[in-house]
């Protein structure tokens, strides 16, 4: 079990876009991975789109992501890294 | 159970009568969301994830069809689009509820869709409230391909339904079992609307502006419905039910009081006959026209066998059967069929769609009937056909030039030389009539005239067309004026080129159902009025007691007049002299037009 803080740094936040290369990430692994607000105790799944958008994570928003499975560590490096490199939009 | 607490809704009451049902509702594109119980759940989830299949594909398709144009930049949310229709949380919840609750995929669907979208509409953010609308559009995809997939069906429920529904399509009457339709209330509307002008044809009661009563009512609710007052109660106590129950049963029984009026012909006091029709558009409307005495059919709006038709347009089998039905109900009166008269936007979906920005001016009526030959042929064909089993008329729309006539008579005389050449087949000969609904056929009637059997006067077109005011932009609405001086000029000169020819010419539009304008109609010497078939025991009973003369000098009077104002005043006054019928709601229409200007 993985938890570490993730903060939205991109623009335009997690929208739809950015919410479906999130999406299309996380399916790649079989690790359970979740996602909430540090403000707020609701997870949701972060293989589903609709779960994310419903986060609304604006700018400088922070998450925890919760990852649980074989592939855990794999899995949270990757997904720091779409974070980190701001979901690639702004080069 | 504690029964629920009553809630009342004031609206405005355009259809009348008091009727007690319970609540239909239906979404925004008219169809009703129900729940139906299911026995087999496993088959009804692999229904549910087919049709998640074929959005996806359709999705896809419309996806690289996009890239294709403007890059892969602008299909970001077609592919959110898609993610949604995966949306694993979604899917499993409504696979769950339809397992557990054996209950139909569109229910289970548009339950949690809801719930999802109310989740997103109380997000703050204004960019993440607005993805609601994107779940809504994947919803309705869903949807239609769940429809696709088994046709609703109307005979699993009950017979006394009120319609709840925020807009109305008037085609959806020709898709639904008006049977078994008590009432009609809708959130948007008034009493022009089209839908209403149909309710009270079919005898609906039906309440319209009625803001946000969607929210407050469900499926399978109690409604009390008064189309006279405008009132509407949810949960209705059995005290107020009981207060009603007089009024439900008057209402119930002015059918019984519609049919006696029938006894007796049209006629004006001391003048010759009249005829007065009924305008329908549907099958069902027949046993209103028939209960309400119509000596028949004036326009039956072809169109309405078109519209929404699953194969884009009818066949010629299921056309024929439809005119031999209605010539058949109402022999042995006239059944006059107005041939197509749409927007080639309604009917043919693709070919003709290039860029009509003025639809009321570009291809539609006979212009189009005149493009598309073989449906056109194939409707002539239906209706020749038909013409043996009663008797039949054919009515072309929007024409403005002689040759339009000439060329459809070329067409009539080809499809009958068809048919005739097939061994056994009998045709009746059908009269010929011409719309007159364009200012260029009213200034070249005699020309029309002599090129047809007899004339229709389609007024609301004309107005539109002579006043340039398209009624449905509320900015110019109010100069719709049917009174305007130069409307009755042209309907005057109608009236004596008609009678010069000895050709029969009838009023085939909304104004004729209005009592002063008939009595307007008649003195400048109509004979012949089409209406919503409900108007015509009104019309029938004040015709009978307005003496011819007078009727005539009321009509040379009026057009000595300089306004439309002031024809409304001294036509409704005028009248009302002559009359021991109360016509308060009457003068209304004519009066509510002339706000603007006082």
């Amino acid at each position: 079990m993985i938890r570490q803080s993730v903060l939205v740094s991109n623009n335009l936040g997690l929208h739809a876009r950015a919410a479906a290369k999130l999406v299309r990430l996380a399916s790649r692994f079989s690790s359970e991975i979740h996602l909430s607000r540090e403000d707020a105790n609701q997870q949701i799944d972060s293989k589903s789109i609709l779960g994310i958008l419903m986060l609304a994570a604006a700018k400088g928003t922070r998450l925890v992501v919760s990852i649980e499975g074989q592939d855990e560590s794999e899995a949270g490096k990757a997904i720091l890294q779409l974070f980190e490199s701001k979901f690639e939009e702004e080069s | 159970m504690a029964s629920k607490p009553e809630i009342i809704f004031q609206g405005s009451g355009v259809s009348p009568g008091v009727v007690l049902g319970q609540a239909l509702k239906l979404d925004s594109h008219n169809r009703a969301i129900l729940r139906i119980h299911v026995d087999d759940a496993e088959a009804e989830a692999r229904r549910f994830l087919r049709a998640i299949e074929a959005s996806k594909e359709q999705l896809e398709a419309l996806k690289s069809r996009l890239e294709e144009k403007v890059g892969s930049e602008h299909s970001i949310i077609l592919d959110a689009h898609l993610l949604m229709l995966e949306d694993r949380t979604l899917n499993e919840e409504i696979l769950t509820n339809i397992r557990e609750g054996h209950a139909n995929a569109e229910w289970v669907l548009t339950q949690t869709t809801e719930r999802l979208v109310r989740a997103y509409e109380s997000l703050d953010d204004e960019y993440f409230r607005e993805r609601h609308s994107d779940i809504e559009n994947i919803a309705e995809r869903i949807l239609l391909n769940l429809s696709g997939d088994r046709p609703f069906s109307w005979d699993s429920l009950p017979g006394d339904l009120i319609i709840v529904s925020h807009d109305f399509n008037p085609s959806t009457f020709a898709v639904m079992d008006v049977q078994k339709v008590r009432g009609l209330v809708l959130e948007s509307g008034g009493r022009t609307s089209h839908t209403a002008i149909i309710s009270r044809g079919l005898r609906i009661p039906a309440v319209m502006g009625i803001r946000e009563i969607l929210d407050s009512v469900v499926t399978g609710d109690r409604l009390l419905l008064n189309g006279d007052d405008g009132q509407v109660v949810v949960n209705p106590s059995e005290a107020r039910i009981e207060s009603m129950r007089g009024q439900m049963e008057a209402f119930g029984s002015s059918a019984e009081y519609a049919s006696s009026q029938t006894a007796w012909t049209a006629q004006i006091k001391n003048g010759s006959p009249v005829s007065l029709r009924a305008n329908t558009e549907l099958l069902h409307e027949l046993s209103a026209a028939k209960k309400c005495g119509a000596e028949g059919i004036g326009m039956f709006r072809s169109e309405f066998l078109f519209f929404g038709h699953p194969q884009g347009f009818p066949s010629t089998e299921e056309q024929y059967s439809a005119y031999r039905k209605l010539v058949q109900e109402m022999n042995p009166y006239p059944v006059a069929i107005r041939t197509l008269d749409a927007g080639s936007e309604k009917v043919f979906k693709n070919d003709y769609l290039a860029n009509q920005a003025n639809p009321s001016m570009g291809l539609r009526g006979i212009r189009l009937s005149l493009r598309a030959k073989k449906v056109f042929s194939e409707q002539i064909e239906a209706i020749l056909r038909a013409s043996c089993d009663g008797k039949m008329e054919m009515v072309l729309p929007m024409v403005s030039t002689v040759e339009e006539i000439w060329q459809t008579k070329t067409l009539i005389e080809k499809v009958r030389a068809d048919l005739l050449r097939i061994p056994g087949v009998k045709l009746d000969p059908v009269p010929l009539g011409v719309m007159i609904e364009v200012p260029a056929a009213v200034l070249s009637l005699e020309v029309l005239a002599k090129e047809v059997d007899f004339l229709c006067v389609g007024t609301n077109d004309l107005i539109q067309y002579m006043l340039a005011v398209d009624r449905g932009n509320p900015h110019v609405a109010y100069l719709f004026q049917p009174l305007h001086p130069a409307v009755l000029q042209c309907l005057k000169h109608i009236s004596e080129v008609a009678n010069k020819l000895n050709k029969p010419a009838r009023i085939c539009g909304e104004i004729s159902s209005n009592p002063f304008v008939a009595v307007l109609l008649m003195g400048m010497g109509f004979r012949q009025l089409s209406m919503n078939p409900l108007s015509i025991p009104m019309i029938r009973r004040v015709l009978h007691e307005i003496p011819l003369d007078s009727a005539q000098e009321i009509a040379g009077k009026v057009l000595t007049l300089a306004t439309a104002h002031e024809i409304g005043k001294y036509l409704t006054e005028a009248v009302s002299r002559l009359l021991k019928i109360d016509l308060a709601p009457y003068v209304r229409e004519i009066t509510d037009k002339m706000t603007n200007y006082e």
